[in-house]
C-alpha cells in the first residue's frame, strides 16, 4: 500500500528518534577511556556514565508512557526531544564527572518520553500496529548496535564531547518534523481523553528481553574494550570492526520476514547470540578477523530476537506506548544487569591476567638465549618505548629495533619480541573470556525462559 | 524458510562456531603457565663465562624461589627493585632460601658438567654452611649489581603492568 510522502517522512523521523535515543545507551562506550583520562576519575565512576543512562531509561519508560497517554504522544515526544537535547548540551559542556552523569540522567528522562511516545505515533503513520512494533524494535536495536561505532569515530576524529554536540541539532531537526503533529494533536481532543486501562505486561517476552539485553551489553561493550584497550586498535578501527554486528542485524531482516513464527525467530536469535558470545569467549587468537564469525552470529541473532520479543510483548496489547515502555524497561534493566554483573568479573580477571602476563613475560626474558648484555641493552630500549605508551597495553616492537646484524642474534631477538607480544595479547584476550561466557549464559537463560513459557504463551 | 529449519540452522551455526573455536585452541589461549621452580629445568651448554654466570643465577633463583614457595619470576621481579629487595630482606626465610639457591645453582652446574663433580661437591658443602645473615646482608648491600638487573626486569614489569 502506498503511503503519502509526508507520512513516510514522519515515519522515518520517528524511527530516527528511536535510533538516536537508544544509540545513547551504548554511544559513549568507546569514549570511556578518553573520559576516564580527561576527567581524572576512577573506572567505576566512569562506568556510571553508561549505567546511569540505562538505569534512568529503565525506570522512567513506563511512567512517561502514562504521561504520553495523558498529554498527547506528539507533545510528549516533542518535550522529550527538547529535554534530551538539553541533556546532550549538559553532557558536552560538563567538565567533571558529576555534572556529566547528572546530564546523562536528564538525557535518559527526555529519551524515555520521546521513545515511548513514538510508539503511539507510529501505527497511524504506518497503518499497522504490527509493522509499527517491528520498525520501533528494529530502529532501537540498530541504534544501540551502531552507537559504539559512531561514538568511537567521533571520539577519535573530534572529541568525546562531540558525541553529545552532534545529537543536539539532530534532536532539533526531529523536533521540527514533529511540530505539525503537535499542532494537529491540539485540535483533536479525543486523543488526549479516555485513558485506556493498560493490561499486564507480557512477562515471558519482557523477561527474555531483559536477559538477551544483558547478553548484548557484553557484545557491544566488552568487544570494543577488547579491541581498543586490549589489542590497541584505534577507536575508528574498532568502530569499523564492530560495524559487522549492525550490518549482520540489517542483513537478517529479509530472513526474519520469511519466518512468521515469532517464537522460532526468538529462539533462533537467542541461540545465535549465545553461540556468538561463546565464540568471543573462546577466541583462538588476538585478531579482528577471529572475532568476525562471532560478531556475525551475534548480529543476526540480535536482528531476530529483539524484534520477535518486542513484537510478542506488544502484540494485541493496548496502549502500545505503555507496553512499549515495559519493553524499554526490560531492555535497559538488562543492560544495567549485564554491566553490573560483568564489570566486576572483567576487572577482577584483568588483575589476574596482568599478573599472569607479568610472570610469563619475565619467564620469556629470563629464558631467552640472548647474551646477558644484549638483554640489558634491550631493557633500556624497552624503557624508552614505555615512556611514550604509559598506562596502556604496549606495542613493544619499536624497542627491538634496530635488529642485531648477526643472523642468529637477529632471529633470537625477533623470537623474544614475538613471544613477549604474544603473552600480552593472550593475557588481554583471556581477561575478557569469562565475561563473554557469562554473557552467553544470559542468552541461554533467556532461551530457557522461552522454553518454559512454551506451553501457555504464544510468542 | 520454515520455523523449524531456522531454529535448526541457528543451533548448527552456534555449535559449529564453538567447536571450531575449541579446535583452534580457544580454550587454552592464555598466558603461558609458569614452570615449577622446584623441578629441574633443561640446561643448555653455556658458550662463555657470561652465559655460565647467567645459568648459575637462574638456577639460584629457582632454588631460592622453591624454598620460599613462590615462582622464579616473582622473586626475580621483586629482587629487581629496591623496594622489593627491602621487603624480601625483612623475610626471616630469606637467608635459608638464598642458601638453598646457591646449593641448587652449584648442583645444577655439576649435573650439567659445567663444574667438575668433586669441585661441585665441595662448593655445595661450603654453600650449605654459609651463615644466613651474611647472605641477607649481601643482598641488602648488592644495590649496584641488582640495580643492573633492574635494568632488565624493571621495564618488563612496567610493560606488563600496563595491561
Amino acid at each position: 500500500m502506498d503511503r503519502p510522502s509526508g507520512s513516510r517522512l514522519i515515519t522515518a523521523a520517528l524511527a530516527v528518534v528511536v535510533g538516536l535515543v537508544l544509540a545513547d545507551s551504548s554511544v559513549v562506550v568507546l569514549a570511556l577511556p578518553e573520559i576516564y583520562r580527561q576527567l581524572d576519575v576512577s573506572v567505576s565512576a566512569v562506568a556510571w556514565v553508561l549505567i546511569a543512562f540505562n538505569l534512568v531509561l529503565a525506570c522512567a519508560a513506563v511512567p512517561f508512557a502514562f504521561v504520553a497517554r495523558r498529554t498527547g504522544a506528539a507533545r510528549s515526544a516533542s518535550l522529550g526531544l527538547v529535554v534530551f537535547a538539553a541533556g546532550s548540551v549538559g553532557c558536552a559542556a560538563s567538565g567533571a564527572i558529576a555534572p556529566l552523569i547528572a546530564s546523562r540522567c536528564v538525557q535518559a528522562l527526555g529519551g524515555a518520553a520521546a521513545v515511548t511516545s513514538v510508539l503511539e505515533l507510529m501505527p497511524p503513520a504506518l497503518g499497522s500496529e504490527r509493522r509499527a512494533a517491528t520498525l520501533w524494535a528494529t530502529a532501537g536495536a540498530l541504534g544501540a548496535a551502531l552507537g559504539p561505532a559512531a561514538g568511537g569515530a567521533l571520539t577519535q576524529l573530534v572529541s568525546w564531547e562531540s558525541i553529545f554536540w552532534v545529537q543536539v541539532p539532530v534532536a532539533l531537526v526531529l523536533l521540527a518534523t514533529l511540530l505539525p503533529s503537535v499542532r494537529r494533536e491540539r485540535g483533536a481532543a479525543e486523543v488526549l481523553a479516555e485513558p485506556v486501562p493498560a493490561g499486564r505486561p507480557h512477562l515471558a517476552a519482557n523477561l527474555a528481553l531483559c536477559l538477551v539485553s544483558a547478553a548484548l551489553a557484553a557484545a557491544l561493550f566488552l568487544i570494543v574494550l577488547l579491541l581498543i584497550e586490549g589489542w590497541r586498535h584505534s577507536p575508528i578501527a574498532a568502530a569499523i570492526a564492530v560495524s559487522a554486528m549492525p550490518a549482520a542485524a540489517l542483513a537478517s531482516r529479509p530472513l526474519a520476514r520469511t519466518v512468521a513464527d515469532g517464537r522460532a525467530r526468538a529462539i533462533a536469535g537467542a541461540v545465535l547470540v549465545a553461540g556468538g558470545l561463546a565464540g568471543l569467549g573462546l577466541l583462538p587468537r588476538a585478531s579482528i578477523v577471529a572475532t568476525l564469525p562471532s560478531q556475525l552470529l551475534v548480529g543476526v541473532g540480535l536482528g531476530l530476537v529483539l524484534s520477535a520479543l518486542t513484537e510478542a510483548a506488544l502484540e494485541g496489547r493496548a496502549p502500545q506506548a505503555i507496553h512499549g515502555g515495559w519493553t524499554l524497561t526490560a531492555r535497559h534493566a538488562g543492560v544495567v544487569l549485564g554491566l553490573l554483573v560483568l564489570t566486576p568479573v572483567f576487572t577482577s580477571d584483568l588483575v589476574h591476567e596482568r599478573s599472569a602476563a607479568e610472570q610469563a613475560g619475565t619467564a620469556a626474558l629470563l629464558d631467552s638465549p640472548l647474551p646477558p648484555l644484549d638483554k640489558i641493552d634491550l631493557a633500556g630500549r624497552l624503557h624508552d618505548v614505555l615512556a611514550t605508551q604509559h598506562g596502556k597495553v604496549p606495542v613493544i616492537g619499536a624497542a627491538f629495533r634496530p635488529l642485531p646484524s648477526d643472523p642468529i642474534e637477529r632471529r633470537r631477538t625477533l623470537s623474544l619480541e614475538a613471544t613477549m607480544q604474544d603473552q600480552l595479547d593472550r593475557a588481554a584476550t583471556h581477561a575478557f573470556s569469562a565475561s563473554f561466557l557469562i554473557a552467553s549464559g544470559f542468552a541461554l537463560a533467556a532461551l530457557a525462559g522461552l522454553a518454559l513459557a512454551r506451553a501457555r504463551i504464544e510468542l | 524458510m520454515s520455523a523449524r529449519t531456522l531454529v535448526r540452522v541457528s543451533i548448527a551455526a552456534a555449535v559449529a562456531l564453538v567447536v571450531v573455536s575449541l579446535a583452534l585452541g580457544g580454550a587454552s589461549y592464555a598466558p603461558r603457565a609458569i614452570a615449577d621452580p622446584c623441578q629441574p629445568r633443561p640446561v643448555a651448554s653455556p658458550s662463555g663465562t657470561a652465559e655460565l654466570a647467567q645459568q648459575l643465577t637462574l638456577s639460584a633463583l629457582d632454588g631460592a624461589a622453591c624454598d620460599l614457595h613462590t615462582s622464579r619470576e616473582t622473586l626475580a621481579l621483586a629482587l629487581a627493585s629496591p623496594a622489593g629487595r627491602r621487603r624480601f630482606a625483612r623475610d626471616p626465610r630469606l637467608g635459608s632460601a638464598l642458601r638453598a639457591g646457591l646449593v641448587r645453582a652449584i648442583d645444577d652446574a655439576g649435573r650439567a658438567g659445567e663444574i667438575p663433580g668433586p669441585v661441585a661437591d665441595v662448593l655445595s658443602a661450603v654453600a650449605s654452611r654459609l651463615p644466613a645473615d651474611q647472605l641477607v646482608g649481601a643482598v641488602r648491600n648488592a644495590g649496584g649489581l641488582l640495580d643492573r638487573a633492574q635494568g632488565v626486569l624493571g621495564p618488563l614489569a612496567q610493560i606488563l603492568g600496563g595491561l
